[in-house]
């Protein structure tokens, strides 16, 4: 009985995915409650410290304190005090600005380079393909230290200011955002049939034009998805920023730091209200994933890295 | 036309490695006269700048003596050669390259066969399979920095946490320092990462064909035969570069460390990207610092290396079977 019930269901679960039903059996990897063990692990796994995040930012200050999973009572308070218990509006419109100015620039710059380094050759070309992707694993801490020595010389040199600036903090996520903008762009391009442009290189356009007309409208998905991930690169980041800036500059990532040493009156820990302006911080990235998901999910795994 | 790509994903690392030596066979001809290589300026110069340079010059700096005193003109910072590799080693880096790497082998090890599991138990299609699949992607998705915020609240001594463990009557204690913290970094990165193998492992599923599937249920294989024999083995190319770029990740986490313990770390949970950090930003010796990140790079360079000579003989497979 309940053998033929869920056959009929993977039957209809596989016409549904546009599958045939004996193929869809085959196909089958594990015993049903093996399967739901472990799924149902792995869910809880993920969802249970989530919904208590969730719930604990609908809470008090002293509930969670207080050790409460389920809230006595619900309240959007702490939705509303993260604004003055740190400058976390301040935070967020300095990680918007510099972040999207870095995805603008990678995407553009990563396109152009990435279509010269897929459709030619030369010398070195493999020596700059492989050094794109050894970039990405160059640690963060290596490249802080030299930046930060070349900025406040420029300070110190030149008299001009770049440590705690927005744009000392664009260049510096440059460093990092470039190389993946370009590798991401470097395996689309590559897929993109070569015969495209050679209509248009026949009718005599220069590769100005192919580029433009032809090429970006083409990979306008892959671009798009080449800023976002520069943009995310950036959002995420916590140690250049952590240096670079200063309380005008900060980005998200370092104001949502002060909620845990913040404590109220009579020292109670913040805690709802750290939930509340982690979920915050977390929202745009997790809004882009939600719109963007079938494109994003290729590039994790094609580039390697967060 | 893109959302092709992301199904071949498994091999997709590999091809760029290939192209490299492509376009040159294929198709000559069409404007191999005039390269635009031109082109190559802006961004070339660009990270020529904002990479080439200051990787040079962390070079440099490791062999001199640069401390907040000197900073101020670091050109003239006394010439010491490789006397910061040798105060890095005396004071304590050997025990932070063991921690990093300790750190990111168990994490590696443990989140491959909770991956693999989560990609074997989504590959049938179910109602509500969307969902799960989504759920699953979630920890991977949010910010670093907001996993560790997180968990760092919620693993205080007054924490969640302990106040669940209490209710089945067993005592958590300190979670974010003393000798637990070295665990409490691995859960957590275990926590954040396994997503990542579970991506790379549903697409190595995705490129099993269906003849497979097919040739194992007429030969009536049950589950786990099939499991081990047929479909394991097709994991491990995707499963193998996973765990690769995962150690590297886990090697050069700072923010996870950086935020859940803060500065200065405990002690056995001061991993090398803390270390460097710690000793040019808190120290403030420059010079010591830009060492021991170096000696960093060198440690990553070995995954690092076999992973650009995977992605090469990964083309060569990937071609041979097509």
């Amino acid at each position: 009985m309940t053998a033929s019930a869920s056959a009929a269901q993977v039957r209809k679960a596989d016409r549904r995915v546009g599958r045939r039903t004996a193929a869809g059996e085959a196909h089958r990897l594990l015993p049903r409650p093996l399967l739901v063990i472990i799924t149902v692990f792995l869910c809880a796994l993920v969802v249970v410290p989530l919904a208590y995040i969730l719930l604990a930012s609908l809470n008090s200050d002293v509930g969670v304190a207080g050790g409460e999973f389920w809230p006595s009572t619900f309240s959007g308070a702490s939705y509303a005090r993260i604004w003055t218990t740190a400058d976390l509006s301040t935070g967020l419109v300095n990680s918007l600005i510099v972040c999207a100015s870095v995805a603008v620039a990678s995407a553009a710059l990563g396109t152009v380079t990435a279509y010269v380094l897929v459709r030619y050759t030369f010398v070195g070309r493999v020596t700059i393909l492989r050094a794109l992707v050894g970039l990405q694993s160059i640690p963060g801490t290596l490249m802080l230290l030299p930046v930060f020595v070349l900025f406040s010389s420029a300070g110190n040199y030149l008299g001009i200011t770049v440590i705690g600036t927005r744009w000392g903090l664009f260049i510096a996520y440059l460093t990092f955002a470039l190389p993946f903008s370009t590798w991401v762009m470097v395996t689309y391009l590559r897929g993109l049939p070569r015969e495209l442009e050679e209509a248009g290189r026949v009718d005599g356009a220069s590769t100005l034009v192919v580029l433009f007309r032809i090429i970006v409208p083409l990979s306008l998905p892959a671009i798009v998805v080449s800023g976002i991930f520069a943009f995310l690169l950036g959002w995420n980041d916590v140690l250049f920023a952590s240096v670079l800036t200063q309380p005008e500059t900060r980005t998200a990532a370092v104001a949502l730091q002060v909620f845990g040493t913040t404590q109220e009156a009579g020292a109670l820990p913040v805690y709802s209200q750290m939930m509340a302006a982690a979920l915050v911080c977390a929202a745009p990235v997790v809004l882009l994933y939600l719109v963007f998901q079938r494109y994003l999910v290729g590039g994790l795994t094609a580039g390697g890295v967060k | 036309m893109i959302d092709d790509r992301p199904r071949g994903a498994p091999g997709e690392p590999a091809v760029p490695a290939a192209g490299g030596d492509e376009p040159a066979g294929r198709r000559r001809g069409v404007s191999e006269q005039h390269r635009p290589l031109w082109l190559l300026a802006p961004g070339g110069l660009l990270m020529t700048v904002v990479i080439g340079i200051p990787l040079l010059l962390a070079v440099y700096i490791a062999l001199v003596d640069l401390d907040q005193y000197t900073l101020r003109r670091w050109l003239q910072a006394p010439f010491i050669g490789v006397q910061n590799f040798v105060e890095a080693f005396q004071s304590g880096l050997l025990h932070s390259i063991w921690i990093s790497v300790s750190f990111a082998v168990i994490a590696t090890a443990a989140t491959a066969p909770v991956g693999i599991a989560a990609a074997i138990v989504t590959q049938n299609a179910y109602r509500g399979r969307a969902w799960v699949r989504a759920a699953f992607l979630i920890p991977y998705v949010l910010p670093s920095f907001v996993v560790a915020s997180v968990w760092r609240t919620m693993l205080q001594p007054d924490g969640i946490v302990n106040a669940l463990l209490a209710k089945m009557g067993v005592t958590g204690g300190l979670w974010l320092s003393g000798p637990k913290a070295y665990w409490t970094l691995i859960l957590v990165e275990i926590w954040a990462a396994w997503p990542f193998v579970y991506l790379m492992a549903l697409a190595g599923l995705q490129s099993v064909d269906n003849e497979v599937h097919e040739a194992a249920a007429i030969d009536g294989a049950s589950w786990w035969p099939k499991l081990r024999r047929v479909i394991l083995p097709h994991l491990r190319g995707p499963v193998l570069l996973a765990c690769l770029l995962g150690t590297l990740n886990h090697i050069n986490n700072f923010t996870l460390p950086y935020v859940l313990f803060g500065v200065p770390a405990p002690d056995n949970v001061n991993v090398m990207p803390m270390m460097v950090y710690v000793t040019s930003f808190q120290s403030l010796r420059f010079g010591l610092s830009a060492a021991m990140a170096i000696v960093s790079l060198l440690l990553i360079a070995i995954p690092l290396f076999v992973y650009l000579r995977a992605l090469r003989l990964d083309v060569h497979e990937e071609g041979g079977r097509r």
